[in-house]
């Protein structure tokens, strides 16, 4: 190569050395990583309906629950970040600030989505929500730093969509998104610091070594993991429930009324109002004390926790029309899961 | 036929200067450690072609707050850019006539930048 070649490369590298001067600090990812992988984990836990009865309220608790942490979160590794770079004698980078703030704002509108949902819906994707979230602010940071934390970035975001997009239950994006963070930032911190500066090769291999290491658990827990199988022997009334734990079968044909209970300034429903639903495929329900504890199998399938999003409730049209002279609203429900399509009673 | 060559800024025809505007083109503003570390050159080395390059007006110095010691931090001034594009509109210049053949001499590239 001629010496003005060289010298020509020369500036466009320290030009690009220039502008992705962003660190992307390894106690930042381990911060990161660890509050949203307890998040994950936690939140669960602590945001119950027993100990926020009310839909509105459990919204609100979770909103200052997220704030709380994540907030937290993000004050502590500013300052880590800050006095990093003064330990180094760098200052701080005016694309580095401007990407702290996007990433304070794409933490923000995760906490306003995850209280919305209360309000509004949507809350079987939350979890890969955020998990694209995370990929987004990790892309961002990315942008301006190594192509790695870039590369790292966009597998997060994808590992979100294609979570969604293959169907996975909302439990297994639950725990994808946990190694998301828990995992796979600590990870990336220790991959960057070891390989950033590898050429495209390299970086093929650390990232699909990424990928394989973030995916593997939370998937071979949605695979592996089981629902606590009631030792009781079924009983076949409601009559004869009493205390301990039991199982209740429905064998098809039982009629379930479906009684509605409902808010709104503009309609009332009468107490003992019902809609009259019959199963096509037998049930049981786990019994602790005469209520259910949220434990269920259909037919002789494998049995289920109700908050594990196996069985997935969807209102997905509400129609206003006129029919024998009346107005009534016709709404259109699915209740399903793919576990269950072609299962034989 | 011959083509005359572009004349080539002196103090920027200089491998660690050259690297040096160049990185703090993309970068702002940095210290002295950051700029030692980027280049890896010695304090002394380092020391001579900051102040060539602010004698020139290329670079401006200023004081970065926030740290529990003061530091000074380096930044292109408007001439230094200038002086940067038009470096590098010069050796691109360079770079076509030698690519389209004609008989670029290389001798003033190799005499300028032993400086």
């Amino acid at each position: 190569m001629k010496p003005h070649q060289e010298q020509f490369l020369a500036i466009q590298s320290m030009l690009a050395a220039g502008h992705r001067c962003v660190h992307l600090e390894r106690h930042s990812l381990l911060l990161i990583g660890g509050v949203g992988g307890f998040l994950s984990v936690v939140t669960e836990w602590f945001i119950t309906d027993t100990r926020f009865p009310n839909t509105d309220q459990r919204g609100i608790a979770l909103l200052v629950w997220l704030a709380f942490w994540l907030g937290g979160m993000a004050l502590v590794e500013h300052w880590m970040t800050r006095r990093a770079r003064t330990r180094r004698a760098e200052t701080l980078p005016f694309a580095q600030a401007q990407v702290t703030r996007a990433w304070w704002m794409l933490l923000s509108v995760g906490c306003l989505g995850s209280c919305a949902m209360f309000f509004y819906g949507g809350g079987g994707m939350i979890y890969a929500l955020w998990t694209v979230l995370l990929g987004l602010g990790i892309y961002f940071y990315g942008l301006f730093s190594r192509p790695l934390i870039e590369w790292i970035g966009l597998a997060a975001i994808l590992l979100g969509v294609a979570g969604l997009a293959a169907g996975l239950p909302y439990g297994a994006t639950r725990w994808l998104n946990a190694s998301c963070f828990a995992i796979g930032m600590p990870l990336a911190g220790w991959l960057n610091a070891r390989f950033g500066d590898s050429g495209l090769p390299g970086r093929v291999a650390v990232l699909a070594l990424w990928l394989a290491v973030v995916a593997t658990p939370p998937l071979l827990i949605a695979r592996y993991a089981t629902t606590t199988v009631p030792s009781a022997t079924p009983v076949y009334s409601v009559a004869t429930v009493g205390l301990g734990e039991q199982v209740l079968r429905l064998e098809a044909g039982s009629r379930v009324p479906l009684r509605v209970d409902l808010d709104s300034p503009i309609l009332t429903v009468a107490p003992d109002a019902g809609l009259d639903l019959t199963l096509t495929r037998p049930v049981e329900v786990a019994l602790r004390d005469g209520r259910p504890d949220g434990r269920y199998r259909i037919g002789t399938g494998a049995w289920h926790t109700i908050h594990d999003g196996i069985l997935q409730l969807r209102i997905d049209r509400i129609q206003p029309r006129l029919a024998d002279g009346r107005a009534e609203v016709l709404t259109h429900a699915s209740l399903d899961g793919a576990e269950f399509k072609g299962d034989t009673p | 036929m011959t083509a005359t060559l572009p004349p080539l800024d002196p103090l920027l025809h200089q491998p660690a200067r050259t690297q040096l505007v160049a990185y703090l083109s993309g970068r702002g503003e940095a210290t002295f450690s950051e700029l030692k570390r980027v280049l890896g050159v010695t304090d002394g080395n380092l020391g001579a072609h900051l102040g060539k390059l602010v004698e020139a007006g290329y670079l401006a110095t200023g004081e970065a707050t926030g740290g529990a010691r003061a530091q000074t931090v380096y930044s292109l001034t408007e001439s230094g850019r200038a002086a940067l594009a038009e470096y590098v509109a010069r050796l691109s210049a360079l770079m076509a006539l030698s690519a389209g053949g004609e008989p670029a001499s290389e001798t003033s590239l190799a005499a300028d930048g032993q400086s």
